[in-house]
């Protein structure tokens, strides 16, 4: 599942449109928008840093992400320069406290990368002019809400499964940018920011794949087993410690225990036999 | 765009945090100088992207990044009880570099350290002055090369020669550089120091293709050994950790075998045995980190919070090891760990 988190609805129009996600009526703090079949939920935060770490906050307790899971914010920003583009940021500062957060890059990405700055208000280049330089201290990126959404994040994702992508959309006069401009500004590049989203997930799957590393029918048997042993709490995690070595190893211990049944050591009498039985499935096995 | 799903990880070293205290540094400059297309983050202190919570090792293992830094408080420290000390007093070691470009199943930094990212310490000189400082009171056995692998990023901070310069120029200095390298071309170059021992650890080549990922092979580890023995360079052979493998002893004969084809092990300065056993807080991270690794779910024996293999398997394995070794090379020579 990729949790998407963007600040404005004009923001995520094109991703609501494309990926065909229904609205959640049932969540009325903030708008939600959803679809099982692309793994997509789409979170709108409202501006500002309150806003978004509130909105992140409450959705992730809500459905508690999981290792497999992503967190991408996407919004617009203003760029120290006006360079137009999207950018990945590699850097995150609050502005307020100073503080820095670094979501990992691990992943290869046709953006180019750029450091944000996160504030409270938005900046305009005709009042905060003289202020550019302390207000991009931490890059040349501007937004309101990345920090805050890394900050709020960081308790259900860790630095490898979020990503930041901001729009540029203005240099300092973002009240005169209207929700129009910045539909049409996403639709401009809403085939990179899609393909995007669409890899992201399969990226993370391939890490947790593997790690069910019992098939329900060796899961079964070891129950079995477990029962036939007349096992403890502690016996029976220690077997399953055993098994779990055996079956990464590689070794096969199925015809092993099955040879120990057809010899009419399992099932055992009691714990005491079971004990005895372990320790010679043991030895036939290591 | 480019597919994620062809070449989804970044390359290694793609993207390089720098502190801003050493910034301008010479060193630092010389080790950007060598990957021109790197993206460069400026950073407070390392911390700040090594001890970030939640991270993955395994995934960052498969992008690593550098961080440049300066090391700061203590830098030399007392050489840990897990550790052999060969005989040696005052036994310390330092890590002016750490993590590892390989990625060995179980190694301890992955469950020592949050991050898989390499960190390098630019300022070395102030290591050496602290070697200095304790030097004037007693001699030393400082291993350089612990939580890392020197060697292997010898072509981009040579700090093993660094090391050796230093060595030589202090007599009651004696050095360890441990690796699983085969940087021929430093075995070549290298000149042989009194004080400086190179530790190469050794494992049969089934526990390098299942568990010491990216890792020269062995055949490649004794050629650099033979050419270092040879050359009259002071090497030691670590046969540690050994692994265990269903048919270890096979293995690990076969081993023997290539061991005694290459090398002259007269001219070994000694060997150490010693099988894999690790604290049990490590372990614990390492099999979250790892859940599919075989050799990190063994079912172990936890005696006094260090995890081992059941002291049956364990006195196998080493005896066997340690018998076959005194068939070849003094008893005295043999270090075997003990608790």
């Amino acid at each position: 599942m990729i949790y998407i988190f963007t600040a404005l609805y004009c923001e995520a129009h094109v991703f609501i449109r494309y990926f065909h996600l229904g609205k959640k009526p049932e969540n009325t703090r903030f708008q939600e928008f959803y679809s099982e079949r692309a793994g997509i939920r789409l979170i709108i935060t409202g501006i500002g840093e309150i806003a978004a770490a509130a909105a992140v906050g409450s959705v992730c307790a809500q459905y508690k992400p999981k290792e497999e899971d992503m967190l991408l914010n996407i919004g617009t920003c203003a760029h120290r320069s006006g360079t137009a583009g999207v950018f990945v940021c590699n850097k995150l500062t609050e502005q307020a406290t100073g503080k820095t957060f670094y979501p990992d890059i691990l992943y290869s990405h046709n953006f180019d990368e750029e450091a944000v700055v996160t504030g409270m208000r938005p900046w305009n280049r005709e009042k905060d002019g003289a202020e550019a330089s302390l207000a991009f201290s931490g890059g040349n990126l501007y937004d309101m809400e990345a920090a805050a959404i890394y900050q709020a994040g960081s308790y259900y994702f860790g630095p490898h499964q979020m990503v930041f992508l901001k729009i540029v959309s203005d240099s300092g006069g973002a009240k005169e940018v209207s929700a129009k401009q910045v539909e049409q500004l996403m639709e401009a590049c809403q085939d990179e920011l899609f393909d995007l989203v669409k890899q992201l997930p399969w990226v993370l799957c391939q890490d947790a794949q593997n790690k069910n590393c019992l098939c329900t029918e060796k899961e079964a048997m070891l129950k079995k087993l477990c029962t036939d042993m007349h096992c403890s709490k502690v016996m029976r995690d220690m077997l399953k410690q055993h098994i779990r070595y055996l079956e990464l190893s590689g070794t096969d211990y199925v015809s092993v225990i099955q040879e120990m049944y057809r010899e009419g050591l399992f099932p055992c009498k009691d714990k005491r036999e079971g004990k005895l039985r372990f320790e010679e499935l043991k030895g036939r096995l290591f | 765009m480019k597919s994620l799903k062809e070449d989804y990880f970044n390359a290694f070293f793609s993207h390089i945090y720098v502190e801003e205290s050493v910034r301008k540094l010479p060193r630092t400059k010389e080790i950007l100088s060598k990957f021109p297309s790197a993206k460069i983050i400026e950073i407070g202190h390392y911390k700040d992207v090594f001890c970030r919570s939640k991270q993955c090792f395994t995934l960052q293992h498969r992008s690593q990044n550098l961080i440049l830094a300066a090391k700061r408080g203590t830098l030399i420290y007392e050489g840990a009880p897990v550790c052999q000390s060969f005989g040696n007093d005052h036994f310390y070691y330092t890590s002016c570099m750490m993590n590892c470009v390989f990625d060995c199943e179980y190694c301890y930094l992955k469950g020592m350290y949050p991050s898989a990212n390499i960190v390098i310490f630019v300022n070395l000189e102030d290591v050496f002055a602290q070697v200095e400082e304790m030097l004037k009171s007693h001699p030393m056995y400082l291993c350089v090369s612990y939580d890392t692998d020197l060697l292997a990023l010898e072509q981009i901070i040579g700090y093993a020669e660094k090391w050796c310069a230093f060595t030589e120029k202090h007599e009651n200095l004696k050095i360890e550089i441990r690796t699983k390298c085969a940087n021929r071309l430093y075995a070549r170059n290298a000149r042989p120091v009194p004080g400086v021992i190179y530790a190469f650890t050794l494992s049969p080549q089934a526990v390098i293709d299942a568990c010491e990922h990216c890792t020269p092979a062995l055949k490649e580890r004794l050629s650099c050994v033979a050419e270092m023995v040879k050359r009259g360079i002071p090497v030691r052979l670590c046969f540690d950790p050994m692994i265990y493998l269903p048919g270890w002893k096979q293995y690990y004969e076969e081993m023997l075998r290539q061991v005694y084809d290459t090398i002259d092990l007269a001219k070994i300065v000694d060997v150490s045995v010693g099988s894999f056993r690790i604290s049990q807080d490590y372990l614990k991270k390492m099999r979250r980190q790892e859940p599919d690794s075989a050799v990190v779910w063994f079912p172990f024996q936890n005696e006094d919070g260090f995890y081992h293999y059941p002291n049956e398997l364990m006195e196998q394995m080493e005896s066997f090891l340690a018998e076959r070794l005194e068939e070849k090379i003094s008893k005295e020579k043999i270090f075997r760990w003990k608790e």
